[in-house]
């Protein structure tokens, strides 16, 4: 309740700054526009020499593109900002401040700043899911709803712990910029289903980089095609992830005590 | 009764890389680092009572900022051990949290594109500060500083002096009972150095709050601290009273005389020891007891023209201590 209070807080006080800035405000609404564009363009593309990818027709795609848009949405509102603050407190040793504040401190340095004008994408992501489900006149079922919730608060679980544990790599090396890089390399390969890649490829993308976690499978209980299977896997990829990121922040923390100046 | 801060033994070394110079010794280091280890803290002890106000002393790198951050529960002690109010600071206890604060002058944690009264309110969550004490706390602090006029203004478009003053505020908003004042005058003019170190002193009195302050100004110290604390290398130097301090270490005043005909040295000698003497002007050490008969003296028996008195530059008193001529406790 508590932390529910400080995220509120913390929300409102990241609006006022980004009210600040309104010229800010309209590049994001013109970039969103412009990658929704490129994004849908794209995909049409692919479309115009078969009919179908990796076994998903275009709708079925379009809902993929659709989630793909929106948790980049999720990543550039919550996750980016924090990871930059987090870089730059370890560099500056205002991190300092963050340790001796008597609340959670990967809450504090994980969850203080956000962009909320990057929920343009959240918005036109949820859009092109819906357009694409209205295409193929399909409507979830109460089920279909329910595990889709599941499948997709795993996958922002799983986003939000692999970004952390990036953040966390900062305390040893200070400047970890090109890991975002690599992260946005493979976070490209979530625009298409993992049924898409080949054999080797794809277990890669389902068990070591866990992407087909974050677009194919919600996009698979949104469209009715779940089993457990996958759903169990989901939720103990999510699991495990978020604790091992939590353990790694602490282990990090105590070393950062033990070692630096 | 025991201290509320105790510092007993605490060592702290660090791992630091060498690296050597060149574009070789770069990648030389890439590859494989050189580590050495540096004390910066090396076997410190010391007592500090409820509301006291110390001083810590020492050039850069002796050590004072990492003793602070062992209090604060941001470092490991190597060896020995510290406790704050009872509490060991690396838990980091909440309860230990909510009593202490950090101030550091070069680093900030208001935020940056807005008011301050933002970061306040944000600190007021999480040290779950409770309306009413929020709303009075804020009330007193703007009295003492003068807040009125700068909380409401983005952070980025302060001055240095304000933002310091809000920076204060916003450390201070818990009613912490230990104080840890990292360089917190660091940049600032002289009058707003002064302003800041009458409102720590007011703080300290109003609430009994415990003061642990380092600086690179004297004025800081001689002004706040009536006990100081001497660490230089890591190594504690000085550990006592102020004034007692300077008794001992400069047990005389400065004279500085003006003379409206020339004058030896020996005629001086029986008025003190004389440090300078050019014929027309000359400094003389008086010891403190005799310093105004020696004074009187002088005037009845010689020309004059000028004479000022002068305390010893506490400069040259923490040389003194750093030259290990002092001993160690009063």
């Amino acid at each position: 309740m508590r932390y529910l209070r400080l995220l509120v807080l913390f929300w409102k006080a990241s609006f006022l700054v980004e009210l600040e800035y309104r010229a800010n405000f309209v590049v994001r609404i013109l970039v969103g526009v412009f990658w929704v564009g490129v994004t849908i363009l794209s995909t049409t593309v692919f479309f115009t020499h078969t009919n179908n990818i990796g076994g998903w027709d275009f709708n079925e795609v379009l809902v993929i593109t659709g989630l793909f848009t929106l948790m980049g949405g999720i990543i550039q509102a919550l996750l980016q900002p924090n990871v930059s603050k987090i870089i730059e407190m370890v560099r500056l040793g205002t991190l300092d401040f963050v340790l001796t504040k008597p609340v959670n401190s990967l809450f504090l340095a994980s969850l203080r700043y956000s962009q909320p004008f990057s929920a343009v994408d959240v918005l036109s992501g949820s859009a092109i899911v819906v357009v694409a489900l209205s295409r193929m006149g399909y409507i979830p079922d109460g089920l279909a709803v329910l595990e889709f919730v599941v499948m997709f608060a795993m996958s922002v679980l799983i986003v939000y712990s692999i970004w952390m544990v990036m953040a966390t790599l900062s305390f040893w090396f200070v400047k970890v910029g090109n890991l975002s890089e690599l992260f946005n390399t493979v976070w490209d390969t979530a625009r298409f289903p993992v049924s898409t890649f080949n054999g080797v490829l794809r277990i890669v993308l389902t068990v070591v980089i866990p992407i087909a976690f974050i677009t194919t499978f919600p996009a698979q209980a949104v469209l009715g095609r779940m089993d457990e299977a996958t759903l169990g896997g989901a939720m103990a990829m999510g699991a495990i992830l978020f604790g091992f990121s939590v353990w790694f922040w602490r282990y990090a923390v105590r070393s950062y005590s033990s070692a630096s100046s | 009764m025991t201290s509320q801060i105790e510092v007993d033994h605490l060592s702290k070394y660090y791992q630091v890389h060498e690296k050597e110079p060149g574009l070789m010794g770069s990648l030389r280091s890439f590859v494989k680092r050189k580590y050495r280890d540096v004390k910066a803290v090396d076997d410190i002890s010391f007592h500090i009572d409820a509301g006291e106000r110390v001083g810590f002393l020492g050039p850069n790198g002796a050590g004072k900022t990492t003793t602070l951050k062992v209090l604060s529960g941001l470092l490991y002690p190597t060896r020995g051990h510290a406790t704050v109010l009872g509490f060991t600071p690396q838990k980091r206890e909440t309860a230990y949290l909510k009593q202490f604060t950090l101030v550091m002058g070069q680093k900030q944690q208001l935020l940056w594109d807005l008011p301050a009264i933002e970061t306040f309110l944000v600190n007021q969550a999480i040290y779950e500060i409770p309306k009413a004490q929020f709303e009075a706390t804020l009330n007193e602090l703007d009295n003492l500083l003068d807040l009125e006029s700068v909380m409401k203004k983005q952070v980025r478009k302060l001055s240095l002096g304000e933002r310091m003053k809000c920076e204060l505020a916003a450390a201070l908003l818990h009613r912490p009972k230990v104080l840890f004042l990292d360089e917190p005058t660091i940049g600032l003019d002289v009058t707003m150095q002064a302003r800041i170190r009458e409102f720590i002193g007011e703080y300290n009195r109003r609430y009994g709050a415990t003061v642990l302050l380092t600086s690179h100004y004297m004025a800081d110290v001689t002004a706040l601290c009536e006990r100081i604390i001497v660490i230089d290398r890591g190594h504690l130097f000085y550990d006592g009273n102020f004034r007692a301090l300077i008794e001992r270490v400069a047990p005389y005043k400065i004279l500085r005389l003006q003379f409206e005909q020339p004058i030896s040295r020996l005629e001086l000698a029986t008025f003190g020891e004389v440090a300078a003497c050019d014929g027309l002007t000359a400094v003389l050490h008086v010891p403190r007891v005799q310093a105004t008969e020696s004074a009187t003296r002088l005037l009845s028996q010689m020309k004059v023209d000028d004479v000022t008195f002068e305390e010893p530059p506490v400069e040259d008193i923490i040389r003194e201590v750093f030259a290990g001529r002092v001993e160690m406790r009063d």
